[in-house]
């Protein structure tokens, strides 16, 4: 590796953690507070900066001036290893995920990923494990019961709904052949007769249902924010966190958002492929640049649809959590992989 | 004893009482405005009216005499309904803008047209309009369209106070209380009539329109302003005293007391002139210390002569607690005999009723208590000497304005230490080297003995910075009982004070002596131990009346 | 069992709506066509609330011809819940003989329920429609006389809503 790959290696980094933390996750936080404004028939924040722009720094900046408390019991360490693991864990997930084709920038091939890994999937799936850490270590270094069980429903959803998304996973793979991401985008920009695209969502609708549902619970966003639940458990495995710890945690929500809805396009919705668009003869740097715009507009379509979903589907019951991971999510997840294989087996 | 049936009560009565005294001696309350135990019969509000079995009419209940089978009935509906009747009359002239008076709270009128009225008035006419703002007499304010004519002031002004000055005028309902011509109610006992007054009509010139009733707490007390020492309630708001009201006691002042102890007894208390916390002369100037400071430097003074060159003077305006531990600890710490009590009696002052020549209130229980020595006031005499010829070089004084007695006055400059108690500054602070701020009788525990030897207990009812107030005998205002730190009506003064005996204690112990006590009650449990003429006595059974000494044990008293 | 009433047993769903699917679709299209309404937000500093005549805002004095009416009672005071008033009365000259020579209402206590304009037998406390608030201290907020006074013109409209509702 060359010093220049390198840099270009940590300019992507730096994209990506400016694009997905500062502006993604912040603007995110800012759609979620002036989408629920509008649904409830309410501005939202609108006074910092044009339209509340600046809104999510203002806070940010408040949270940072804010005193750091733990709790006289708490375990100091852990308390505060807890929410970085939570903001990295979704930061780094992205490292995998392509937003864009092979760009030709200066004589130089860049692939518009940063770490293209083959076992993209896998390492995927393991990341989003090592994230219930960062929760259930919140909930059990707080030394209080709120947050104890916060961490613990958090804990046991996310294994639950780890399985169903897993298997849900496993159509798409025996369909591409492959763990890569980028492999599994390329293999979505054919057509079916030459006129469907080849998306993942149509040949694997049920895995993609599961998948989407699955996301939502990985994500502890409504309706599966059990770990938080307010009424019930105040405020959940961060009821003992303030200021900038607690920001993290905020960020780390929406990030995984952002995260949860690219790992979604990449898989299901095509990625970057925009259908049609290579028959207009475009210069390749026009195309590339028209792929990334477009893998950000499903990417900021399906976030909308995450927080429109948010604050329309009251929160399931604890019970009912677990008999739809356990007893609905799973065997549909299985069925579905069954049925994809059988498919592949004898039909084609 | 004769038998009678109030409302079916069954009851045995002395058969000289009068209907509404037997009923009032076994609880039962018959409404009644001229009506008072303590003044002549007159008869004319007509609100006590009763009805008796076999009597044709209903008859007034405060002039008619109980007799051996008396069958009366106060709840009645004819007794009702002529209550009712008593009601609507009364309130035909009477102004109904309780807003504005000052009796509200505390109106006999209000109270009963709550409790006996219909509540409503068939007058459609001008009500009469009277003269307002009266002057009758240096104290004492008039109202005329709020009297009800039940002459109780006329009577008390004639058969307690002896001095005829009020009378009515006119006839029906024009009637108009006023005083002759030439005269005013200026008799030493003339707010009585404030008190006794069930209306708005006569009003204390010194209180009017300071507060409402129901924004004081009143504690039990007793005046200070003689030896007489008559009950009294200290009525307090934002730890100020506003005024001070008579409570009954036979043994002591009936239900009375004089205007001067009324109006000027208090009014020390919460003078600008306090001594807020101790002082030492420093340079010539007074400056502002802590106790500890203040009490080592008496120690340090005291320590420095010989005890025959140091004399006390007790003080008749202190409790019997405070004189008690001063004579202990000159007698046993200092080890001196040099000590007295100054009298201040105002030869010509007194009459037959309450107000005696004696100025303070407990000269009696000073020198049974051991300041006056055993012969009297000869220790004081033995001061004078002893000053004026410089044996004696240090005085202790408690509580009393000694440079005020011209006789000491003169000597005092040949003193080399004067240390003085006082809660107020004046010429005897001026001179001192150390002054020990000590608290008022409304501001400690203690007990005085009046000339009669009487003993009556005091307790605070003004909060100070170490000591809260008397949770007992209090009733307590709404706004004392929430008031927090920072309501306005919270924040009242509180002074840096101490009573007498403490500090005493304090430089007793630093010198030494085995004085320690918690509270007032334990040292007088102790003078009830070695003072026999206080055997038996204790705080509780003092109570709100008072308890009498065993002065056939007075003379063989020795400490 | 007639008198607890009929039991509703609720019917057994569909298998579309076990799903779920079609009643998130719906839930759905209600919060996106939400999103298009008319908000009724309104833009507070530079918008004013002119509240209505029955709205109780802090409580003011009433002045007539140049006297405040209050006869310094203490009845407010007695009354307020949150003992937030205090009255200190004086003699005056005037045909009403007393006055407030003190009449200090504690904004921080003060719980704007009213009873103190209910209780009040000359009129002279009312609730006016002024609603805005701001303290730095405590002490800022004590409302002396010279903040509560407020001439009837001034408080016409919830004078007359006063009688009206008598």
């Amino acid at each position: 590796m060359d010093l220049i790959s390198i840099l270009i290696l940590l300019a992507k980094i730096l994209i990506i953690m400016f694009g997905v933390l500062v502006l993604g996750a912040a603007m995110a936080v800012l759609a979620e507070r002036r989408v629920s404004g509008f649904i409830q028939e309410r501005l939202g924040p609108n006074r910092v900066g044009p339209c509340g722009i600046l809104q999510p720094f203002a806070d940010v900046a408040k949270l940072m001036m804010k005193e750091d408390i733990v709790p006289s019991k708490a375990n100091r360490f852990i308390h505060d290893l807890a929410p970085i693991i939570s903001i990295s864990v979704a930061l780094s997930t992205f490292a995998i995920i392509p937003f864009g084709n092979t760009i030709e920038l200066f004589g130089r091939q860049i692939k518009l990923i940063i770490a293209d890994v083959d076992i993209g999937i896998l390492y995927l799936l393991a990341l989003t494990s090592i994230g219930v850490y960062g929760v259930s270590l919140a909930g059990w270094s707080s030394n209080n019961k709120y947050s104890l069980l916060g961490g613990l429903r958090s804990s046991a959803q996310l294994i639950s709904y780890e399985l169903s998304m897993g298997l849900s996973l496993i159509g798409v793979i025996m369909i591409c052949g492959t763990l890569r991401l980028d492999q599994i985008v390329l293999h979505q920009t054919e057509y079916f007769w030459g006129v469907i695209p080849k998306w993942n969502i149509f040949l694997q609708p049920l895995g993609f249902i599961t998948f989407l549902i699955a996301s939502f619970a990985e994500t502890n966003r409504l309706p599966f924010d059990l770990p938080e639940a307010e009424p019930e458990l105040v405020g959940g495995y961060h009821t003992e966190y303030t200021g900038m710890k607690f920001g993290l945690f905020f960020l780390a929500e929406y990030a995984n958002v952002i995260t949860s809805s690219a790992v979604t396009v990449t898989l299901f919705l095509g990625g970057w492929h925009l259908p049609f668009i290579e028959h207009l003869g475009l210069s390749p740097l026009v195309l590339s640049l028209l792929q990334i715009l477009t893998f950000l507009t499903k990417v900021i379509l399906l976030v909308l649809f995450f927080i429109i979903v948010r604050w329309t589907i009251p929160r399931f019951r604890y019970d009912q959590l677990m008999r739809i991971g356990w007893k609905v999510m799973l065997p549909i997840a299985i069925v579905n992989f069954l049925i994809t294989g059988i498919v592949m087996l004898f039909l084609l | 004893m004769i038998k009678i049936k109030i409302d079916g009560k069954e009851l045995e009565v002395d058969p000289k009482l009068t209907i509404i005294q037997a009923a009032s001696q076994n609880g039962i309350e018959i409404p009644h405005f001229c009506w008072h135990p303590k003044l002549s019969i007159s008869g004319n509000c007509r609100m006590c009216l009763v009805e008796i079995e076999k009597m044709p009419k209903l008859v007034i209940s405060c002039a008619t005499q109980v007799t051996d089978g008396m069958v009366i009935k106060t709840k009645s509906e004819k007794v009702v309904k002529a209550r009712n009747a008593v009601m609507e009359f009364l309130l035909i002239n009477h102004p109904l803008d309780c807003p504005i008076c000052d009796e509200a709270g505390e109106c006999k009128l209000q109270d009963y047209t709550y409790k006996y009225s219909v509540g409503s008035s068939r007058f459609q006419e001008d009500k009469i309009h009277k003269p307002k703002r009266v002057e009758l007499g240096p104290n004492v304010m008039l109202d005329v369209e709020r009297c009800i004519m039940c002459s109780r002031c006329i009577r008390f002004s004639e058969e307690i106070a002896h001095q005829k000055v009020l009378t009515f005028t006119e006839r029906g309902t024009n009637v108009i209380l006023t005083t002759f011509p030439g005269t005013r109610l200026d008799n030493p006992y003339s707010m009585n009539v404030v008190d006794i007054c069930p209306v708005g009509a006569l009003t204390s010139r010194d209180f009017r329109f300071k507060a409402r009733v129901w924004e004081m707490s009143s504690t039990e007390s007793i005046c200070i302003g003689c030896a007489r020492g008559c009950n009294t309630n200290v009525w307090v708001r934002n730890n100020e005293i506003l005024r001070l009201t008579p409570r009954e006691n036979k043994e002591v002042n009936s239900s009375w007391m004089c205007d001067e102890g009324r109006v000027n007894s208090f009014k020390f208390v919460s003078n600008e002139n306090r001594v807020n916390g101790p002082m030492i002369r420093k340079d010539g100037i007074h400056v502002e210390v802590g106790w500890d400071e203040a009490i080592s430097k008496v120690v340090s003074e005291l320590r420095t002569y010989r005890k025959h060159e140091i004399a006390g003077i007790g003080s008749a305006y202190c409790t019997n607690e405070d004189n008690y531990i001063f004579s202990r600890f000159f007698k046993e710490v200092i080890g001196s005999a040099n000590i007295g009590f100054l009298q201040h009696t105002k030869s010509g002052d007194e009459d037959d009723l309450l107000i005696r020549a004696d100025k303070t209130p407990n000269s009696f229980g000073a020198s049974v208590v051991g300041v006056g020595g055993e012969n009297g006031t000869d220790g004081i005499e033995h001061i004078f000497k002893g000053i004026a010829s410089g044996a004696i070089k240090v005085l202790y004084v408690l509580e009393d304005n000694i440079a005020a007695n011209p006789r000491i006055a003169e000597v005092l400059s040949n003193l080399e230490i004067l240390i003085v108690h006082s809660s107020t500054k004046n010429e005897t602070t001026k001179r001192a080297d150390v002054v020990l701020s000590a608290s008022t009788f409304t501001e400690k525990y203690g007990t005085y003995t009046n000339f009669n030897g009487y003993v009556q207990c005091v307790r605070p009812a003004v909060a100070m910075i170490e000591q809260e107030r008397a949770p007992d005998r209090m009733s307590m205002s709404r706004w004392d009982k929430f008031a927090a730190r920072n309501d306005t009506w919270g924040k009242g003064t509180k002074r840096d004070a101490r009573s007498s005996w403490r500090i005493i204690a304090a430089i007793a112990s630093a010198m030494g002596g085995k004085m320690k006590y918690a509270a007032a009650e334990e040292v007088f449990k102790e003078i009830a131990e070695h003072i026999p003429a206080f055997k038996g006595l204790s705080y509780s059974k003092i109570g709100s009346h008072g308890a009498s000494l065993k002065k056939e044990l007075i003379k063989t008293s020795k400490l | 069992m007639s008198s607890y009433g009929k039991i509703i047993r609720k019917k057994d769903l569909s298998i579309l709506q076990k799903t779920y699917i079609p009643e998130i679709l719906k839930g759905l299209r209600i919060t996106i066509r939400q999103m298009f309404r008319p908000t009724f937000t309104s833009q507070f500093p530079e918008e004013r609330f002119k509240p209505d005549s029955s709205f109780r805002g802090r409580p003011v004095l009433v002045v007539e011809n140049g006297v405040e009416r209050c006869v310094a009672c203490g009845l407010c005071a007695r009354v307020c819940p949150a003992l937030a008033i205090e009255v200190q009365a004086a003699e005056t000259e005037l045909e009403k003989e007393r006055y407030p020579l003190k009449f200090e209402i504690n904004m921080v206590r003060c719980i704007f329920c009213g009873f103190c304009e209910e209780v009040c037998p000359e009129e002279a406390i009312v609730m006016s429609d002024e609603y805005l608030l701001v303290f730095s201290s405590q002490e800022e907020a004590l409302f002396g006389k010279e903040k509560l006074l407020k001439s009837t013109e001034d408080l016409k409209e919830r004078l007359e809503f006063l009688r009206s509702h008598r």
